[in-house]
C-alpha cells in the first residue's frame, strides 16, 4: 500500500510543526510515518493437513515457492513477500543474543528446510522461511504466510496458529472440496472472526471434485447455521498454474482466482490502505487544528480587542478541562485502571477455571489406567487441552481489551471523534508457548526386583512359620509353602504399591505442570494487559498533553495580542490570515485523502456489553 | 496347527454352553449368551468405519460389487446399516423401542434407496439389508456413520456402535478408512482397542488409505503415491500398534470397475478416439469435462453422458481408462479388471482373506470370550468361579491368543529385535496369514518337503535365539513362542 500521498502529507505536517515550534505534536506524526513506510499486509493461509495450502500460495504468486508433495507436509511457516529479486532466507528467532538469525539459502533448497521430509517436526528450530519474489500482486505490501497444517486445527499446533491471528490483516481458511466443513474448521473460523478483521474461506481443488458446488452450498449452510459471515472462494490452483503457463484467460476465469485476488487487493490491501489514509488524515487534521488554535485566538482578539477578557477566560477554562484530563483522577483514567483490574481478575479466573477442569479430567484419566502405559497418549492429549485452553483464554482477553479501549475512548471525550490506537497483542505470542508435559520418573519393577521382593517376603515367611513348626518338632523346611505364599503376596503388594506410586507421581506431574502453565500464561496475559494499559494511557495522555499545550499557547497568544498598536495589528491580522490559510491548506489535503472513502469509524469501537467468555469446549 | 489340543472354536462353544447353564435363571444373560452362540455360526461381521466422507459406502459397494449402499456428495450414511447375504432382497428397519418394520426397496440407476416412512433418523437403531450376493457370504458388512461428523449425534452413534462403553463390540473386525491420517483417526483407533479381555489387540483392524486416487490430485501416478503413503503408515510405529496393516484403495475406481456397463465403455472409447490435445484440455478439470462443447458434437458423447461418466469414474478414472483404451485395450472386461486391479481392491481383498477370513474362528472366539467375560463381571456368582478360571485358562493357554498378543507386542515395538528378525517373527506368528506357506514366506504352491525344510530351519534358528545367553529375557520369550508356532506348522505338515 504505502500511500505516497499520505507519507507526503505527514512530512508536510511535520515541517509545519517545526515551523510553528510545536515539536510536541511531531511525536505522533513520526509514529504515523513509521507505520506508513512499513507497508506489510499479512495474510495467513491456514487449514487442516493436506488441503492444498502451499499449492494455493504457489498459485497466487505463480511460482513454486512452497514445496508441494502428495504425502509430505509443510513443517515451517513460509512468508512470501515482495522483493526486487528472488531471495530465500531462513529465520531463527530467540537465539541467545536476542536478534533473529537470518541465513540466506539458494531458492532450490528451500524444500529441504520447510518440509517434513527435510526437517521433521522442525528439528532445525526455524521460526520461519522468508521468500522474496518480484510479483505485482505482492507489490502493494501483501505478505502471504503459508502455515504448517501438521496436527490439524484442533491440536496444540493449531492453538499456536491462533496466537498469530491478531497480528494478521486477513486469514484464508483453506479446505478442499472433497468434503464439508468439519467441527474443528468451524470452531477455528469462529475464533478467527473475533481476532481478525478479514476472514475468507477458500475451497480448493475444484478441478478434481465433480460435486464442489454441492459442497460449497453445504458449507454455506454450515456457516449460516453457526452465524459466521465470511466470503467464500472456490478455486483451483492447478487450473491457475496451467492457465498462467498457457496464457489462457478463459481457464484463468475458471480457476476462480480472479475473485480471490480481487478480494486480497480490493478488500484486504485496500482496507488496510483505507485505515492508513483515515488515521493519517485524522492525525494531520488534529495537528492542523491545534496549530491553528493559537492563531485563531490571536486573530479574534486582534479583530475585536474588547473580547479579549472573555476569550481568555474561555480558553483558560478549556485549558483547565484539558489539564484535568491529564490528571490521574480523570474519568478516562479511572475507567482504564478499573477496567484493566477487572479484566485481569476475569481473565485470571477464566484461565484457572479452564485449567482446573482439565486437571480434574486428567486425574480421572490417570485413576482409570496405569500411567506407565498411557503416558505418551495422555501427555499429547493433555498438552493439546492446555494449549487450547490458553489460546481460548487469549482470544477472549484480546476481545475484552479491545472493548475496553473503546470504552476509554468514549469516556475520554464524550461525543468527540477520538482515534483509537492500534492495539497490538502480538508482541510476544503467548498461546503457543505452553511447554509439553514432562514424564515423571517411572520406577521399574523388573524381574530381578520382583525376585528380590518375593524372596524377601518368602524368606521371612518361611522363617516365621518354620520357627513355629520347629517348636512343634517339625523340620524348619516345613515353613516353605507358607514362605512361597508370603513371597507371592509381597510381590503382588509391591506391584500394587508401585502402581499407586505411578498414579500419584503422574498426578503430581500434572498438577505441577498446570501450576507452571497458570504461572506462565497468567504472567503473559498480565503483561499483555499491562502493555495494553500503557499503550492506551500513553496515547490518551499524549492527546491531553497536546490539547493543553495548544490551549496554553492560545491563551498566551490572546493575552499578548492587545499589546500591539493598531497599524501593527492590521499587519498582524493579515499575517495571521495568511498563516491560517496555509494551515487550512494542510487540513484540506488531509480531508482530500479520505474524500473517496465512505463514512465510517476509523477503528471499530466496541460498544454495548462486554464480550462474554466463550463457551468452553467440552473436554 | 492346533496340535493335540481341541480346536479353539469348540472349546469356546463349550464354555458358552456351560455359562448359559450357570446363568439359566437370568433371562438377560441367557439371551445375550445365546445370541453370541448363534453368532458363532454366522459369517464374520466386518464393520467399515472412518471419518465423514472417507468413502465407506463406496468401498462397501466395491467389496460387494453392486451399488447397494447409497452414496452422495454430502454426508450420507446416518444410520448403522447391516448388509447380510440372503436368498431374497429385503430391508428391515429397527426403530428404537418399536418392533422392526420392513421397508420398500427402490432402485434407480442401479443404486438402492430406502424410504424410512417418515421415521426420524435419530430414532432408528439400525437398518438390515438382506441381499443375495456371493461377496456377502463370507462376511457380513456393516456400514457406519462417519466419525467427527458435524451432526454430533450421527458421530456419537458411530462411536456407540463401534466402541460401546460397556459391552463388547458388535463387530468382529473393522476396516478403518482414513484419508490422510488425522489426529482424530488415531484417537478413534486407540479407543477401539482399549477394552475388555483382549485389550489392545490390533489384530481385528485393517487400515485403508481411502480415496487414494485423490491424493495425487488425480494424476495418473496418484496410486503409486498412495501406495507409498500406505507403506509409510505401515512402518509408522504408532499406526502399527493400532492396526494389522494399511492398504491404499481408490474406492470409486473399484466400485466402478466392478459395476462398469457397456454404454459407459462405449462413451469412454469415443472419448479416447478424440484428438489427444482436445481430450487433455477437457480433462483439465471436472467442469471442463462435463460442460465443454466438443469441436465436433457428432464424434463424442454429449455433456450429460460425460457428466454421468465423471460421477461414476472421477477425474482419475476417466484419465486412466481413456489412457488404457488408447494403449490398445479394447475389451470392456479387461478394462474393468484393470481398473479394479489398479484401485488396490484386490490387495484389500487378499488382506481380508488372510487376516479375517482365515482367522474367522479365532475372531469369533475372541468376540464370544468378550461376551462371557462381560456376563461374569456384571453378575458374579460363586457357581461361576470355575468359568472365570476357564476364561483365564483359554486366554492364557490357547496358542492362537498368545500369537495374537505377541504380534501386537511386537508391533508396539516393546521388544528390541533386529529389523530382519522382527519381520521374520511377525511372519512366523501369522502376521501375513496363517497358512504354512505364508508363515514361512514361501509361495502358496510350495512343495511340502520345501515347507518342512524351511520350518525345521526356522525352528533351529529361533531355538538358538531362545537359548542364547546373549538374548535378553524378553527376546527369549518371543523366540520360544515363535518356536512353538513353527512346531505347530510342522505338526500340521506331518498330519
Amino acid at each position: 500500500m504505502a500511500v505516497p500521498a499520505a507519507v507526503e502529507l505527514v512530512d508536510l505536517a511535520l515541517k509545519a510543526t517545526t515551523a510553528y515550534e510545536r515539536s510536541d505534536l511531531g511525536g505522533r506524526l513520526l509514529q504515523t510515518r513509521k507505520r506508513l513506510v512499513d507497508p506489510d499486509v499479512r495474510v495467513l493461509v491456514v487449514g487442516e493437513f493436506k488441503q492444498g495450502k502451499s499449492q494455493l500460495v504457489n498459485a497466487l504468486v505463480n511460482a513454486p515457492v512452497c514445496p508441494v508433495d502428495d504425502d509430505i507436509a509443510t513443517a515451517v511457516p513460509t512468508v512470501v513477500k515482495h522483493a526486487e529479486t528472488t531471495t530465500v532466507a531462513l529465520v531463527r528467532e530467540g537465539s541467545e543474543n536476542g536478534a533473529p538469525e537470518r541465513i540466506e539459502v539458494p531458492a532450490a533448497r528451500l524444500a529441504e528446510y520447510v518440509s517434513e521430509a527435510g526437517n521433521p517436526g522442525n528439528k532445525a528450530m526455524l521460526s520461519y522461511a522468508e521468500v522474496g519474489l518480484p510479483r505485482k500482486l505482492l507489490a502493494g505490501g501483501l505478505v502471504l504466510v503459508d502455515t504448517p497444517g501438521v496436527g490439524g486445527l484442533g491440536s496444540a499446533h493449531g492453538a499456536a496458529t491462533m496466537s498469530a491471528l491478531p497480528s494478521a490483516d486477513a486469514v484464508l481458511l483453506v479446505s478442499d472440496t472433497a468434503q464439508e466443513y468439519t467441527g474443528p474448521e468451524l470452531e477455528f473460523l469462529q475464533a478467527a472472526l473475533k481476532l481478525c478483521p478479514n476472514v475468507a474461506c477458500v475451497l480448493t481443488k475444484t478441478d478434481l471434485y465433480p460435486h464442489w458446488r454441492r459442497i460449497m452450498e453445504l458449507d454455506r449452510g454450515h456457516l449460516a447455521a453457526t452465524g459466521i459471515d465470511a466470503e467464500m472462494f472456490p478455486v483451483s490452483s492447478m487450473l491457475r498454474l496451467h492457465a498462467a503457463k498457457t496464457q489462457d484467460t478463459a481457464l484463468m476465469d475458471e480457476s476462480g482466482f480472479r475473485q480471490l485476488v480481487n478480494f486480497l487487493l480490493n478488500k484486504v490491501v485496500a482496507q488496510s490502505d483505507d485505515l492508513d489514509r483515515r488515521s493519517t488524515s485524522h492525525d494531520v487534521l488534529s495537528v492542523a487544528e491545534q496549530l491553528a488554535a493559537g492563531m485563531k485566538a490571536e486573530l479574534e482578539v486582534q479583530q475585536d480587542p474588547e473580547r479579549m477578557e472573555s476569550l481568555v477566560a474561555e480558553l483558560s477554562r478549556a485549558k483547565g478541562n484539558a489539564d484535568e484530563l491529564k490528571q490521574r483522577s480523570s474519568r478516562w483514567q479511572i475507567t482504564l485502571n478499573d477496567g484493566v483490574a477487572d479484566l485481569q481478575s476475569d481473565i485470571d479466573y477464566d484461565l484457572r477455571d479452564r485449567l482446573r477442569t482439565i486437571t480434574r479430567e486428567a486425574e480421572q484419566l490417570i485413576d482409570d489406567a496405569d500411567p506407565a502405559e498411557i503416558w505418551e497418549q495422555f501427555a499429547e492429549w493433555f498438552h493439546q487441552q492446555v494449549s487450547s485452553a490458553a489460546s481460548a483464554n487469549f482470544v477472549w482477553a484480546a476481545e475484552r481489551a479491545r472493548w475496553l479501549a473503546g470504552r476509554v475512548a468514549e469516556h475520554f471525550a464524550e461525543g468527540a471523534d477520538i482515534l483509537l490506537p492500534e492495539l497490538r497483542f502480538d508482541d510476544e505470542g503467548m498461546a503457543g508457548k505452553v511447554d509439553p508435559l514432562v514424564k515423571p520418573e517411572v520406577e521399574k519393577f523388573g524381574t530381578g526386583q520382583k525376585l528380590l521382593t518375593g524372596m524377601r517376603g518368602g524368606y521371612s515367611g518361611m522363617l516365621m512359620f518354620g520357627m513355629l513348626g520347629a517348636f512343634m518338632g517339625l523340620p524348619i523346611f516345613a515353613g516353605a509353602p507358607a514362605g512361597i505364599a508370603l513371597g507371592v503376596k509381597s510381590v503382588r503388594d509391591e506391584s500394587k504399591r508401585q502402581l499407586m506410586k505411578r498414579r500419584s507421581d503422574g498426578k503430581q506431574a500434572v498438577r505441577k505442570h498446570i501450576d507452571e502453565v497458570t504461572f506462565q500464561v497468567g504472567k503473559d496475559s498480565r503483561d499483555m494487559l499491562r502493555r495494553t494499559q500503557r499503550q492506551l494511557r500513553d496515547h490518551f495522555s499524549a492527546i491531553a498533553e497536546e490539547m493543553s499545550t495548544s490551549l496554553a499557547a492560545s491563551v498566551l497568544a490572546a493575552q499578548n495580542a492587545v499589546k500591539t498598536t493598531s497599524s501593527e495589528r492590521e499587519r498582524r491580522i493579515r499575517d495571521l490570515k495568511a498563516e491560517l490559510e496555509r494551515i487550512d491548506g494542510l487540513a484540506t489535503r488531509a480531508r482530500a485523502l479520505v474524500k473517496d472513502l465512505g463514512a465510517g469509524q476509523p477503528v471499530a469501537v466496541g460498544s454495548g456489553a462486554a464480550p462474554r467468555s466463550p463457551a468452553r469446549k467440552s473436554l | 496347527m492346533n496340535g493335540p489340543t481341541p480346536a479353539l472354536g469348540s472349546v469356546v462353544r463349550v464354555l458358552l454352553r456351560r455359562t448359559i447353564d450357570v446363568y439359566r435363571d437370568s433371562p438377560n444373560a441367557v439371551g445375550w449368551l445365546q445370541h453370541n452362540l448363534n453368532r458363532f455360526d454366522e459369517p464374520l461381521r466386518v464393520a467399515i468405519a472412518g471419518k465423514v466422507k472417507a468413502g465407506k459406502s463406496t468401498l462397501l459397494n466395491a467389496l460387494v460389487g453392486e451399488e447397494i449402499a447409497p452414496t452422495d456428495a454430502g454426508e450420507c450414511t446416518r444410520i448403522v446399516t447391516w448388509y447380510i447375504d440372503a436368498q431374497v432382497p429385503k430391508v428391515m428397519m429397527y426403530p428404537r423401542g418399536v418392533p422392526p418394520r420392513q421397508l420398500a426397496i427402490s432402485r434407480a440407476n442401479g443404486a438402492l434407496s430406502f424410504d424410512l416412512q417418515g421415521t426420524p433418523v435419530e430414532q432408528v437403531d439400525k437398518l438390515e439389508v438382506e441381499w443375495p450376493s456371493q461377496s456377502l457370504r463370507t462376511h457380513t458388512l456393516i456400514d457406519t456413520p462417519g466419525i467427527a461428523s458435524l451432526s454430533a449425534d450421527t458421530s456419537a452413534r458411530a462411536g456407540a456402535f463401534l466402541t460401546p462403553d460397556e459391552s463388547p463390540s458388535q463387530a468382529d473386525a473393522v476396516i478403518y478408512l482414513m484419508r490422510h491420517l488425522h489426529a482424530t483417526d488415531v484417537r478413534f483407533l486407540e479407543s477401539f482397542f482399549d477394552q475388555g479381555v483382549a485389550r489392545a489387540t490390533p489384530v481385528n483392524t485393517i487400515g485403508v488409505l481411502s480415496r487414494a486416487d485423490e491424493i495425487g490430485v488425480g494424476r495418473l501416478d496418484a496410486l503409486s503415491s498412495a501406495r507409498r503413503i500406505a507403506r509409510r503408515y505401515r512402518a509408522d510405529e504408532k499406526i502399527r500398534g493400532l492396526c494389522q496393516t494399511v492398504v491404499a484403495v481408490a474406492g470409486l475406481l473399484a466400485q466402478t470397475g466392478r459395476t462398469m456397463r457397456q454404454h459407459e465403455f462405449a462413451a469412454l472409447t469415443a472419448l479416447a478416439e478424440l484428438p489427444r490435445a482436445d481430450l487433455d484440455a477437457m480433462l483439465l478439470s471436472v467442469d471442463r469435462f462435463s460442460r465443454a462443447e466438443l469441436p465436433d458434437p457428432s464424434t463424442g458423447p454429449d455433456a450429460d453422458t460425460r457428466a454421468r461418466l465423471m460421477e461414476r469414474f472421477g477425474l482419475f478414472g476417466v484419465r486412466l481408462s481413456t489412457t488404457l483404451i488408447r494403449q490398445g485395450m479394447n475389451d470392456p472386461n479387461a478394462i474393468a479388471t484393470e481398473l479394479v486391479k489398479r484401485s488396490g481392491l484386490d490387495d484389500l481383498r487378499s488382506v481380508l482373506a488372510t487376516q479375517f477370513t482365515e482367522r474367522r474362528d479365532l475372531l469369533k472366539a475372541r468376540s464370544a470370550l468378550l461376551a462371557v467375560d462381560l456376563v461374569l463381571t456384571r453378575e458374579p456368582r460363586p457357581a461361576a468361579a470355575p468359568l472365570v478360571a476357564e476364561v483365564e485358562r483359554i486366554l492364557a493357554g490357547a496358542h492362537e491368543f498368545a500369537e495374537l498378543r505377541l504380534l501386537s507386542t511386537l508391533r508396539s515395538g516393546a521388544v528390541r529385535l533386529p529389523t530382519e528378525a522382527l519381520q521374520e517373527a511377525e511372519r512366523l506368528l501369522g502376521g501375513d496369514g496363517g497358512s504354512a506357506a505364508a508363515r514361512l514366506g514361501l509361495e502358496p504352491d510350495a512343495h511340502p518337503d520345501e515347507l518342512r525344510a524351511a520350518a525345521l530351519d526356522a525352528v533351529a534358528r529361533w531355538q538358538r535365539r531362545a537359548e542364547s545367553p546373549m538374548s535378553g529375557r524378553a527376546v527369549s520369550d518371543v523366540a520360544r513362542l515363535v518356536v512353538r508356532s513353527c512346531e505347530g506348522v510342522l505338526a500340521g505338515l506331518y498330519r
